[in-house]
């Protein structure tokens, strides 16, 4: 058999996972932590405060990355919640399930940064834009699938159903921004624009792509820490976890 | 099974969910109701300034018969739930998805209908001209069969649940969000006389795609629901 496809395979089997994502998680973490380092220092340190916006552009460093992991952990959701729905997959329903608050967090930075960032930009923390509203539309979307899956008494069941609600809303969520799109221009076009590429130089744009690196690889051990201990809570009474409790009870 | 055997099994479902919604004529007035309230306490909040309630008519009307709809979904699949006659549906040879059409096709009738009766009394209320108030009553007849069959698949999936009012509110909301949009862009254009052809063609457009997709969408969220 193809070695990738037989590595995928077995990454489906909760132990090998589990050991897996163990090995994983600490160098996630580690990498995670110092390119956050590095990205801040180049963002709030080395880079020159903006002609225009002072120093509160600086805001960008957390706001623009959360701003693309809240869309980049909807699309692993998405294809997780496919793998599940359509192969029935477990550790696919795990991935989906345990990305979704991870997810929220980040689209809930992204709101709270964009709102504090708006504040002395534009004077005023919050604009119907067609971008702030979709960014909102999409929070309620994680919160209504985090509730639906907590709203079944058996969680493979409540798993399967929030996964499927993950896929109507990838059909949902380009309607909402282009309906939204539409909305706003009907009234008036927004005079403030978040400033064009053109204007951001290097200086400013390398500690962006390391903070987007950085949130890459946080997301990763976040999500093997969330996943590591729901499946231990999923497959409480398997030989495996139990020879995982009893050698965790010797050790202490 | 034959075709006639799908179609009069079709016709066997809207009637008795009809006949049921008729027994219980009582609950079909409350959605009506609570729409006529929630109209009621807007010019007690905003004040009764003629103006000022003329050009918020379309989306309070719109926004009151969403809300009241939403209070209405719980009857779409509970009743027949609790007394075991949704397993007998799925267990049915016809086609799932076409039963449910069926079933949603009543819940509209039931619930959405009479709403629409009331919307242009609402809508007089608060002022709003008769030109506008034609296209209020289009877009009406177009969103509300568009927000029935998304709510269903919404409310087939909370099927299984216990607690599902609050949820299905948060789970609606992202779905409901474009055709709101639509509907009150197509009366706020006919109010200022600007055209407003293109938003009611999105929301056909909409309905045309969900009359097609959402019955199916529909008994996958019911099977998913529903197998423990």
């Amino acid at each position: 058999m193809n070695k990738l496809v037989y590595w995928y395979h077995k990454l489906g089997s909760p132990p090998t996972f589990y050991r897996f994502a163990g090995v994983l998680r600490p160098w996630c973490l580690a990498i995670a932590l110092i390119l956050a380092v590095i990205g801040l220092y180049g963002g709030l340190y080395l880079a020159p405060a903006d002609y225009q916006q002072g120093d509160a552009y600086r805001i960008i460093f957390i706001h623009v990355p959360s701003a693309w992991m809240s869309l980049f952990i909807y699309g692993v959701m998405a294809v997780a919640a496919l793998v599940a729905v359509v192969w029935r997959m477990k550790m696919a329903e795990v991935i989906a399930m345990q990305s979704a608050p991870i997810g929220a967090a980040f689209t809930f930075i992204t709101l709270c940064t964009g709102s504090l960032w708006g504040k002395p930009m534009w004077g005023t923390w919050w604009t119907w834009d067609a971008r702030l509203t979709s960014e909102l539309v999409l929070l309620f979307i994680y919160l209504g699938i985090i509730g639906l899956f907590h709203a079944f008494e058996d969680r493979r069941h409540g798993a399967r159903a929030a996964c499927f609600l993950i896929l109507v809303g990838v059909v949902n969520l380009p309607i909402v921004h282009y309906s939204v799109v539409w909305w706003n221009t009907l009234h008036q076009g927004t005079t403030v624009r978040i400033f064009g590429k053109s204007n951001i130089t290097t200086s400013m744009l390398w500690p962006l792509l390391v903070m987007m690196f950085s949130t890459k690889f946080y997301y990763a051990a976040s999500l093997f820490g969330r996943a590591r201990a729901d499946l231990l809570d999923l497959e409480s009474g398997k030989a495996w976890v139990k020879q995982i409790a009893s050698d965790e009870e010797a050790r202490s | 099974m034959s075709g006639a055997r799908v179609s009069s099994a079709c016709a066997a479902v809207l009637r008795r969910d009809l006949l049921l919604a008729w027994r219980r004529r009582g609950d079909m007035a409350l959605p009506v109701l609570y729409a006529l309230i929630v109209a009621t306490l807007f010019p007690f909040a905003l004040g009764p300034e003629a103006q000022l309630l003329a050009r918020i008519a379309g989306g309070v009307v719109l926004v009151t018969v969403l809300l009241a709809m939403l209070l209405a979904f719980d009857g779409l699949f509970r009743p027949d739930l609790e007394d075991g006659s949704l397993e007998q549906l799925m267990l049915a040879p016809q086609p799932l998805p076409l039963l449910l059409a069926m079933k949603i096709a009543a819940h509209w009738l039931t619930t959405a209908l009479p709403l629409m009766v009331i919307a242009p009394l609402m809508a007089g209320m608060y002022h709003l001209p008769w030109p506008a108030m034609k296209v209020l009553l289009l877009a009406l007849l177009i969103a509300t069969p568009l927000l029935s069959l998304l709510g269903a698949v919404l409310v087939a999936l909370t099927a299984g649940t216990r607690r599902s009012g609050m949820l299905l509110a948060l789970m609606l909301l992202p779905l409901c969000v474009p055709v709101v949009i639509f509907a009150a862009g197509a009366v706020t254009a006919a109010q200022q006389g600007l055209p407003w052809v293109a938003p009611i063609a999105w929301l056909g457009a909409a309905l045309a795609l969900a009359l097609v997709l959402a019955p199916l969408a529909c008994a996958a969220a019911l099977r998913i629901a529903l197998d423990a």
